[in-house]
């Protein structure tokens, strides 16, 4: 047996076979995504909280504030670049709610109110709660190996097509289980409910911008629009817990205002349906007014601010990375304006 | 740490490099080991490593108070009390405290009483059972003077917590690793390739086969709160025995491969178990180091074979039924291990009535069987809960006649291929080992499925899921 001559084909063979599939994904993604939006992505950003003072910014909420809240241009801004923590699909209150209970931390914490996920639940296993609720568990919880491994596989994702593996098993993950999982045979047991695939790129400290491709190809950003539409339009959609959620918040709220914290509210953009359905089923008066009367915090409605206003979003719910720049830009200028942002420039 | 993690990898670079170094002496590169290894467990939680360090003390002590030739029997026996209520002590506390607490409260519940108990929540600290079990086969082995205590406490400590076998097994005895440790390893040329080869092959089982391919099918299948049809029953719980398998065989396969390369030879602890011709086979081939462990230990010492047949089978029950209770703290683990027992009596009655020759098919066909029965005792395993067993069982028998269709065509032709490559894997590997095949291969064709291997291990790279045993 001679296992070293065996050894060095191996070696050798296998490194053609990886360059081979890196040139393959490199020459058909879609995007330029190689950073995983993980939970130990999302960890590294919550431990810096401890490191925070009173002057600066977190920001929470879901992933209209992940795409439209550009850190460059907050931190060109005002000096200091806030730190993300929304999360996509998620209700911003149990992480609103680990800030409040597990740190210390006295500065600013910006809340996104997208209506449909504000208000949808405090039901631990409701997937707008549970998943940002498991990226909290995990930053409690996690271990010596698992932040070892993140740290060294930074330098590889932000090297590598092939090692973009998605938590969740996305649409467009290239890992062996994803790829297998995707395939499928005949019309038995076949899951219909459309897919949005991956339309932002994240970087390492979780600033994300829309690809290039949802905002500029109509077709790519049609079948995110589906998805939006099988989620609104579903049989299985949960009506809202509008005093449940709120009631929550604002118990956390008085526990972080009494210890000198600040909210900021902010609503986003929406257009086309989406915007339709929002209004329909969680009007303005129900799902922002009566909101930022009970919690007598600074807010932000899109439609309040002609800088804020009038943008177009290429599948509904989201901004453009240029048009999330210039919405960045004016709300920070608003806040500075008002007095709830102070600049260090 | 994982086997299939970044950080292991840069710790077992670190480590050869160490090893192999001449700066350290061998007194020196042990000590190293030794802390590499407090390293390796106290990556996943620091605190839980005093745990291997009372559990060596006391084993340590016991050990040697038990090897002086003036001590009384009384005296003896106290000390190996001592390291035994330790060691269950501990199993008993962080393992089954909450499964005892829950049972205590059902039991005075049904008497009558009102009583509720908070859950106690504890941390399971990772192998436990496996790193108790292996001290105690050292005292025990001592105090039956079987073997002679380690001959330095260094030695000892690294019996109970030399790294590739920590966690997850195999359960070596003392004799036949602590011996290795009294003089200067160095893994051959030979040996190093070939443990670099059962690390890649181990990682296979595990990452690509295990848990790319496998995990989701079982995973999706035992979470359904319906009702199935008998194919997706079955493809779900084909999934799971080929999930385990490649799970656990994959780690047992690493850390055999971990130690060759340092030098060090662990024992086999998988012998294609999914062809064996009945279950007293079964347990010769799978999970070696237990299934050896509880005939040594446990069944034995309950009498064995020794005072008559009925004895035998209440011997064989107890132990099979504590086997059970040892891989998980619910009562499905013990019906598993019930279930077991049971095809272990029935098969002994069987033989004493019948003998088949076992020639080609009747051999195929009654190592499907056992597989069969096999893959009916991993229900019980794998649900959380037996109105998951129950129903799951009542799918794959027919019982329910309008089951929701859950797989599409692909992960049923998926499951059936990997299933069906395994039992032929293992019927034709049956008499023969991993090492014996590779010998007569050509060293371009053995490369060839090595890059195969690495490659694949690298595009599934994943989130490092956990290995299956290291929760028990």
């Amino acid at each position: 047996m001679n296992l070293k001559k065996s050894f060095l084909l191996a070696i050798s063979l296998a490194l053609i076979f990886l360059a081979a599939w890196e040139i393959y994904l490199r020459s058909t993604m879609k995007s330029v995504m190689v950073i995983d939006d993980n939970q130990h992505l999302w960890a590294v950003q919550r431990h810096r909280v401890q490191d925070l003072t009173k002057d600066d910014v977190i920001l929470t909420g879901s992933s209209r504030v992940l795409f439209n809240v550009q850190l460059d241009v907050w931190e060109q801004k005002v000096g200091r670049r806030p730190l993300q923590l929304a999360n996509v699909g998620s209700s911003p209150l149990p992480v609103f709610h680990d800030l409040v209970n597990n740190t210390d931390f006295s500065g600013t914490i910006l809340v996104g109110v997208s209506p449909g996920l504000f208000f949808s639940t405090t039901f631990p296993q409701a997937m707008p709660w549970e998943w940002p609720q498991s990226r909290v568990d995990h930053y409690h919880n996690r271990t010596y190996a698992q932040r070892s491994n993140h740290w060294l596989s930074m330098p590889l994702q932000k090297s590598f097509y092939f090692i973009s593996a998605e938590e969740d098993s996305g649409d467009d993950s290239v890992d062996l289980k994803a790829i297998v999982d995707r395939q499928t045979w005949g019309t038995r047991a076949i899951d219909s409910f459309p897919t949005t695939g991956n339309f932002g790129d994240i970087e390492a400290d979780r600033n994300l911008r829309m690809t290039q491709l949802c905002a500029t190809d109509t077709a790519n950003a049609r079948t995110i629009k589906n998805f939006w539409m099988a989620i609104m339009g579903g049989e299985s959609s949960r009506p809202p817990d509008i005093n449940g959620t709120t009631n929550f918040f604002l118990q956390d709220l008085e526990k972080f205002t009494a210890r000198g914290g600040r909210i900021i509210l902010l609503r986003s953009p929406s257009t086309g349906p989406i915007r339709a359905k929002e209004n329909e089923r969680l009007p303005r008066t129900i799902a922002w007014d009566s909101l930022v009367i009970k919690t007598k915090a600074p807010a932000y409605h899109f439609e309040d601010y002609p800088g804020l206003s009038g943008f177009d979003c290429p599948e509904w719910s989201h901004l453009s990375g240029p048009d999330a720049d210039r919405f960045t830009a004016a709300l920070v200028d608003q806040m500075i304006a008002d007095g709830v942002l102070q600049t260090n420039k | 740490m994982l086997f299939n993690s970044l950080t292991f990898f840069v710790f077992l670079a670190v480590v050869l490099a160490l090893y192999y170094s001449n700066i350290l002496n061998w007194t020196n590169k042990k000590r190293m080991l030794l802390l590499a290894s407090y390293v390796f467990y106290g990556f996943w939680n620091p605190p839980l490593v005093i745990l291997l360090w009372i559990s060596t003390v006391v084993d340590w002590t016991a050990a040697k108070q038990l090897f002086k030739p003036d001590m009384s029997a009384g005296r003896r026996k106290a000390w190996l009390m001592l390291s035994l209520c330790v060691n269950l002590g501990f199993l008993a506390f962080f393992k089954y405290g909450d499964f005892l607490l829950e049972n205590f409260v059902s039991l005075v519940n049904v008497l009558g009483m009102e009583f509720q108990a908070q859950p106690m929540d504890i941390i399971l600290p990772m192998g436990i059972s496996f790193y108790t079990f292996q001290t105690m086969s050292y005292t025990i082995d001592v105090y039956k003077r079987e073997i002679e205590p380690a001959r330095t406490f260094l030695d000892f400590a690294l019996y109970v917590t030399f790294f590739p076998q920590l966690v997850a097994g195999p359960i070596v005895r003392a004799k036949n690793l602590i011996t290795q440790f009294y003089e200067e390893k160095r893994a051959t040329a030979e040996q190093f390739y070939w443990g670099g080869f059962l690390l890649t092959l181990g990682l296979f089982q595990k990452v690509v086969l295990a848990d790319s391919l496998l995990s989701g099918t079982a995973d999706y299948v035992f979470e359904q709160k319906e009702v199935l049809t008998t194919i997706d029953a079955w493809a779900g719980t084909l999934a799971f025995s080929g999930q385990i398998f490649f799970d656990f065989a994959g780690y047992s396969t690493c850390a055999i491969g971990i130690a060759l390369m340092l030098g060090i030879i662990l024992p086999d602890n998988f012998r294609y178990p999914y062809a064996s011709i009945g279950f007293s086979d079964l347990w010769r081939r799978w999970h070696i180091s237990l299934s050896s462990w509880l005939r040594d230990y446990l069944y034995i010492p309950l009498g064995g074979n020794r005072h008559g047949i009925t004895r035998m089978y209440v011997a064989l029950m107890l132990t099979m039924l504590l086997g059970g209770l040892w891989h998980g703290a619910a009562w499905t683990f013990v019906i598993w291990g019930a279930l077991h027992g049971l095809y272990l009596v029935l098969e002994r009655i069987f033989k004493k009535f019948i003998s088949i020759k076992i020639g080609t098919v009747t051999g195929i066909a009654l190592a499907l069987l056992t597989y069969f029965l096999v893959n009916i005792s991993w229900v019980f395993f794998r649900a959380r809960e037996f109105s998951t067993a129950k129903q799951l069982l009542g799918s794959m028998f027919f019982m329910d006649t309008d089951g929701k269709e859950l797989l599409n065509y692909f992960e049923i032709f998926k499951v059936g291929i990997i299933i069906l490559g395994l039992f032929i894997c293992h019927w034709i590997m049956r008499n023969t080992s991993v090492k014996d095949v590779a010998q007569k291969q050509n060293p371009l064709v053995l490369g060839v499925f090595w890059a195969v291997m690495v490659f694949l291990i690298c595009i599934a790279q994943g989130t490092g899921e956990q290995f299956i045993y290291f929760q028990f």
